[in-house]
């Protein structure tokens, strides 16, 4: 189950984040999403400039805490989308696809054009799709 | 668990070391820090101390290379359970360290220290060091035992050789009791226990198990001595054997703790090497420490004692030993699952030793923000113990994640040196790239709002008041907008509270409230100008003003002008304002005790104020200040001295976070949501202060309000000018500037120039005479010219007054330092005088006409003297236009045939009285004021004056009998005729366009010599503009008035035969007055003469004729009816009159009926000349010139 998904900015600003649980952990998943930008940093400035993960955005599994795994992907904008689960298996096609219907969400939504870039994004559109995205997360269905 | 442990952790000895007896903290620090460096000692070092008792177990002891270790344990540390498991856990050593002068006495100090060695049993050495011994001291050290070592005072470098010598001699000491145990061990055997193996009663069983096991032990043991002496091969051997025996006997713990050894043991031997090869080993070995650590704690489950910290310190001795950059990942793996297990570990200082550890690692591994997480863990933690030492831990681990926060106090990141202060102002408009990414990061509101508060309330628990009101006041400032009000006010008395418990006059280096921004420099006020002085220049200030009203001209484009760098002179001793803006934008009052603006420079007297802000309220004040030297002034920002505590707010701070504010990344503008309106990013101007100038101060005399003047009114205004600096005023230059300048009659620059050099608190008058200026019909004022009449106190509008400009300045040179290479000539100053003059509408000038008037003389005896020196007779006439007649003061007798008058109407809207004066001045006699003046009411003629009053008009009749030519001149006829608009076409010479001028130039020239003057009340008088209405009035006719007719006529009784010359007059009338009334008689002949003057320089011929007409103005000479009979001829008389001269004709007249008659002379001149004809406005050359003298009345009375 995703607890959580987050949307940074190319200056690790937050744009998006939004838990999914009923538990009053949002500092918690807010300590998470923070400290994987660690990671995130780290992937960013030391790229690995080599063949088939030269235009990879996929960061794979940044880091395992305690009972989450945070996933991470990486636009070509240098925005980062985190993804914070409770799953302890999961399959890495699931992320993939999770992450690039989310990127498709966040496009739709960056080009709005009342949306004023490296501000938050408030949209409810937006807000809802994540919520469905997240809620058909791996159920294997295709976009 | 321990903190700081390595994989190499296994082969240092650690020694107490223990303050024996009092010593001073300095002096302990001091000592300690001596014996610190001694970390390590080499083993070629000590072999002169160290002697071989029996054959050393340490076969391979690497005497060349290898080393000991130490780690000093100041103030020592209770003894492990666990020591017997990891030799290295044991206090080996005890140094005890002794400070003479405060323990006098040895004995006590080694008896104490004796008591102090009985807490560590394992120790194996003892030495207690006594420095800066006294002479009786030394004498009595040498008696007692090895234990007190005395060290002679000495310098410092002997001292540490000293000291060098004794932790060698210790290293020796220990190499041989490791030797000793070793040989013991190997002997008898060794008992080691750990808690966990159980303290009950062993089964059978388990006995023989234990045996078993001991051995495996025993060999670990020897292992980790042999560590310890600094021997690793020998101490792989020995744990290659226990890792067999721990094996065979599953003695897992063991077994890890051997691996461990034995790992240890090969980075030792390897020193230095770090090849992939031995990390991999490495990385092999630990992953089965960790893995058989974890194995016992799974089995035994049902111990009380768990072996988790092992597990975990092993874990982190791994991470330690891969933390590099390329191995993040799996340091991070390693780390992570290190923290997921400290979730079973009970006690809670393991906890944190293993947080702080965590924290660490991350931190050398570069994840900032993960070793902020876990800092943070270790703050709580230590929140968790109640005291206000883990208090102030606490805030101190959390001090640290303010980096990684972006919540930093200002007081740190000042100190990181990448920061310069000193750059402030240069480059405001571009931001700081830290700063940027500061605010970018600012968003993490959730994670620094927690951190701050956490540093709150520990450094309140802490008792630090200090960071508790930097805490506040960092969360309050950033944060106030997520905080709720009742919060709001709960930081504000943190802030209060905290304050309290501070020294007045503490600072803190994180502002708090309010915002303070730049608002502007205000200008210099108009009589504090400062111009720039160009010394090469007669007029010094030209060319140093902007040079007109274009902000940009493609002329100066190649200057290097930044126009957002502005240049600020300020004065020494001269107070200057500025503008800032606080904002306030919490929801309770702030109280601002003082404001003043911060200056390092250190030339400059800030004046503090203070400031009461209402709730979410934005206000902007003013604040002054005195520069005090001459030099650059830098103001970065204010000092605010509120809640308690002294803060610099910075300018620039406030710009990056509008900015900030302004693409939607920092929260919102504190400016904004006070509703103060959007401004202008303000740049701060470089700032020079000159030295002292000069201060000229104006003022008008009288009244420094406005002054009322109606329009064309002429007074006299007096400006005082003192010199209020510090400096004579050496030059001074009055000009003008402004509108209506031409109002401005005359300034006595004199009376300036003559008084300087103007001394500090001298004062100088200046006479100034304005005249008020005509009313514009676009002018609102003038519609309002009514209305506004009576408001007295209205000061006028500001455009429409002239302005005196006076550029003074003091001494080119400074007095004294004259010779001053590469002296900047002080700039001079400018001070504008605005003449308050308020216009308002007065005499209104409605129309001018031009009347002419016929009134016939009566034929006297006597020519009358000549009119101009008769004081011309002048009328006027009034509403009742009527009887115009009879209020003429002229003599009937003398006539007024062709008389030109100019009427003026006037008429007076305003509500007071105006006395009106008409002046004709003559261009021949020197008359000034040669009219009369009538009054309306004609009833005094002597009144000198027209009074017009309120709401009335009234007309003014100006004769223009005086502005005739005596002569009919040929060239000023030449020029005058043609020039008129109706010239024939002889006039071709001259171009419509010059004759047009010409024309104007006779008519202005007429007109100027007309003077209405007026005059009102008391003291208020002028003159009328009527220039343009008398223009239009005069353009037709101007020759008719200008030129006098070629020919006057004149007819007078012949009586008493005086061969009387008339004087060629200027005026074609000549009257005649009768010397005596009745003396002309029906029924008598009457001898009479008339008389022909010949205005022109020709000689005029001329046929001559007279007619009499009665009052019908029937010919009574001739016809049927005649009732006048003549002697002489009357008609058809050829005269010649040479030019300017006169001729006579006489002849006699008999009158057979009483009553009026009229002579008319009238004259045909021949052969006309061209000037004639022009006069004559003749229209073909052929034409002849005909001239009409004007009527003569002749009164003839019966003869009763």
């Amino acid at each position: 189950m995703i607890v959580c998904v987050a949307v940074v900015g190319h200056q690790n600003n937050p744009l998006y984040l939004q838990s999914f649980t009923e538990a009053d952990d949002a500092l918690k998943l807010h300590h998470i999403v923070h400290c994987s930008l660690d990671v995130i940093d780290e992937r960013v400035n030391n790229p690995k400039k080599t063949g088939p993960t030269l235009n990879e955005t996929f960061l794979g599994l940044l880091y395992p805490t305690e009972n989450y795994k945070v996933y991470g992907y990486l636009t070509n904008t240098k925005v980062k989308f985190i993804l914070v689960t409770t799953d302890l298996d999961v399959r890495d096609a699931d992320v993939r696809n999770f992450f690039r219907r989310f990127h498709l969400a966040y496009v739709d939504a960056v080009s709005n054009p009342f949306h004023v870039p490296g501000k938050k994004i408030t949209s409810r559109t937006f807000a809802d799709r994540v919520s469905d995205i997240v809620r058909t997360f791996g159920l294997g269905t295709a976009v | 668990m321990e903190p700081d442990v390595s994989i190499e952790s296994g082969c240092i000895i650690r020694i107490a070391v223990l303050p024996i007896g009092s010593i001073p903290q300095v002096q302990l620090r001091d000592y300690v820090s001596m014996l610190v460096r001694h970390n390590k000692v080499e083993l070629s070092a000590i072999s002169s101390f160290y002697t071989e008792h029996q054959k050393s177990p340490f076969a391979n002891q690497p005497w060349e290379t290898g080393g000991l270790r130490f780690k000093f344990m100041v103030g020592g540390s209770p003894a492990s359970p666990w020591e017997d498991f990891q030799s290295n856990r044991k206090i080996l050593a005890v140094i005890g360290l002794c400070h003479c002068p405060s323990s006098p006495d040895l004995d006590v100090v080694a008896d104490q220290f004796a008591t102090a060695c009985k807490r560590y049993s394992s120790a194996l050495v003892e030495r207690c060091f006594a420095f800066c011994p006294g002479d009786s001291q030394l004498e009595d050290g040498g008696k007692k035992g090895n234990n007190v070592v005395l060290f002679p005072p000495a310098d410092r470098q002997t001292q540490e050789f000293h000291l060098q010598t004794m932790m060698q001699d210790i290293a020796a000491s220990l190499l041989m009791e490791f030797e000793k145990w070793v040989l013991r061990a190997e002997s008898a055997g060794t008992i080691v226990k750990t808690p966990l193996d159980s303290q009950a009663s062993l089964s059978s069983e388990e006995v023989i198990k234990a045996k078993k096991r001991r051995l495996g032990r025993a060999q670990k043991t020897i292992g980790d001595y042999c560590l310890l002496a600094g021997s690793p091969v020998d101490a792989n051997a020995h744990y290659s054997t226990a890792l067999e025996l721990a094996r065979l006997t599953g003695d897992f713990f063991w077994y890890a703790g051997a691996m461990e050894g034995s790992v240890c043991a090969l980075l030792i031997d390897r020193m230095g090497q770090k090849d992939p090869a031995l990390e991999e080993e490495v990385r092999y070995r630990y992953s089965s420490v960790i893995l058989h650590y974890r194995k016992p704690f799974m089995q035994d489950n049902a111990q009380r004692v768990s072996t988790l910290s092992f597990e975990l310190e092993a874990t982190l001795k791994l991470a330690r030993f891969l933390c590099r950059r390329e191995l993040a990942k799996e340091v991070v793996e390693l780390l992570m699952a290190a923290a997921d297990g400290a979730k079973s570990l009970i006690d809670a200082s393991d906890r944190l030793i293993l947080y702080v550890e965590i924290a660490r690692l991350f931190g050398a591994l570069g994840y900032q923000r993960k070793a902020a997480f876990f800092s943070r863990q270790v703050a709580q933690l230590y929140l968790q113990q109640d005291n206000s030492l883990a208090a102030i831990s606490a805030m101190q681990v959390l001090a640290m994640t303010t980096k990684a926060y972006r919540v930093q106090s200002r007081a740190i990141s000042s100190q990181s040196p990448n920061k310069e202060i000193g750059s402030t102002h240069a480059d405001a408009g571009k931001m700081h790239l830290q700063s940027v990414v500061s605010l970018f990061e600012s968003q993490w509101s959730t994670l620094q709002m927690v951190v701050l508060r956490e540093i709150l309330m520990s450094s309140i628990r802490a008792g630090d008041p200090l960071a508790a009101w930097s805490a506040a006041a960092r969360l309050l400032r950033s944060y106030y907008p997520l905080i709720t009000p009742a919060g709001q006010s709960g930081l504000a008395s943190a802030l209060r509270n905290s304050a309290e418990r501070l020294p007045s006059g503490t600072r803190c280096a994180d502002p708090a409230l309010p915002f303070v921004r730049l608002h502007s420099f205000p200008l210099h006020p108009s009589e504090m100008d400062i111009v720039k002085r160009n010394p090469g220049k007669e007029e010094w200030w030209v060319g140093s003003a902007p040079p007109g009203p274009f902000i940009y001209t493609p002329f100066s484009k190649g200057e290097p002008n930044n126009s957002n760098k502005q240049e600020l002179i300020w004065i020494v001793g001269e107070p200057v304002q500025v503008l800032v803006e606080l904002a306030n934008p919490c929801g309770f009052d702030l109280m601002v005790d003082s404001i003043y603006l911060s200056v390092h420079s250190g030339n400059f007297d800030a004046f503090p104020i203070s400031v009461s802000l209402p709730p979410s309220s934005s206000k902007v004040i003013s604040l002054s200040g005195i520069p005090t030297s001459v030099g650059s002034v830098t103001i970065p920002g204010c000092t605010v001295h509120c809640f308690g505590v002294i803060t610099e707010h910075l300018f620039r701070d406030v710009d990056n976070l509008l900015l900030g504010a302004a693409q939607g990344l920092v929260l919102s503008d504190p400016f904004r949501c006070c509703g103060s309106p959007k401004l202008r990013n303000v740049s701060v101007p470089n700032i020079s202060v000159v030295s002292p100038l000069p201060l000229l101060l104006s003022h008008v005399i009288g009244s420094d309000c406005a002054a009322i003047l109606y329009e064309g009114e002429i007074r006299d205004v007096w400006i005082s000018l003192a010199n209020a600096g510090s400096v004579p005023v050496e030059q001074a230059h009055i000009s003008l500037s402004g509108k209506n300048q031409d109002s401005v009659i005359s300034v006595e620059c004199e009376a300036l120039s003559s008084a300087l050099p103007l001394k500090p608190g001298a004062e100088v008058m200046i006479p100034v005479t304005v005249k008020a200026w005509q009313l514009g019909l676009a002018d609102p004022d003038n519609a309002a010219g009514k209305n506004i009449s009576g408001n007295a106190g209205r000061m006028s509008k500001d455009g429409s007054s002239p302005m005196l400009v006076i550029h003074y300045a003091g001494p080119l040179e400074p007095p004294g330092n004259s010779a001053m290479n590469g002296y900047v000539v002080p700039p001079g100053r400018r001070l504008v005088v605005p003449l308050h003059i308020c216009v308002q509408q007065g005499l209104s000038f409605v129309k001018a006409r031009l009347l002419s008037m016929e009134i016939p003389a009566h034929v006297s005896e006597n020519l009358p003297k000549p009119v101009y020196l008769e004081n011309g007779s002048m009328e006027e006439a009034t509403v009742p236009d009527t009887k115009t007649e009879s209020l003429v003061k002229i003599n009937p007798y003398r006539g007024s045939w062709g008389l030109r008058l100019l009427e003026l109407e006037l008429s007076n809207p305003t509500d007071v009285v105006f006395d009106i004066s008409v002046s004709v001045q003559l261009e021949s006699a020197k008359d000034e004021d040669s009219s009369t003046f009538v009054d309306h009411d004609a009833a005094d003629f002597g009144y000198p004056k027209t009074r017009i009053d309120r709401d009335y008009s009234s007309r003014v009749l100006i004769p223009l009998d005086h502005f005739k030519l005596p002569i009919l001149d040929g060239s000023f006829f030449a020029k005058d005729s043609q020039t008129d608009d109706v010239t024939t076409s002889r006039s071709s010479s001259f171009t419509e366009k010059s004759t047009k001028a010409e024309l104007n130039t006779s008519i202005k020239n007429l007109i100027s010599r007309i003077k209405v003057r007026w005059q009102s009340g008391r003291n208020s008088s002028g003159e009328l503009n009527i220039k343009d209405g008398i223009q239009a009035a005069l353009q037709t006719s101007v020759m008719d008035i200008l030129l006098p007719d070629p020919l006057t006529f004149g007819f007078r009784l012949a009586k008493n035969d005086t061969t009387q010359v008339d004087l060629p007059g200027e005026s074609n009338i000549q009257l005649k007055s009768p010397g005596s009334k009745g003396s002309i008689l029906a029924h008598d002949m009457i001898p009479m003469e008339v008389l022909v003057c010949n205005n022109t320089r020709e000689m005029i011929k001329m046929r001559l004729s007279i007619a009499c007409r009665d009052v019908a103005g029937e010919n009574c000479i001739e016809g049927n009816k005649a009732t006048v009979l003549w002697a002489g001829i009357l008609s058809g008389i050829c005269v010649e009159v040479p030019p300017l001269q006169e001729s006579k004709h006489c002849f006699s007249l008999y009158f057979l009926v009483p009553g009026e008659y009229t002579l008319v002379a009238a004259a045909v001149i021949d052969d006309a000349n061209d000037i004639l004809k022009a006069r004559a406005k003749a229209d073909s050359p052929d034409e002849p010139i005909f001239c009409r003298g004007p009527p003569f009345h002749v009164r003839v009375i019966g003869s009763t």
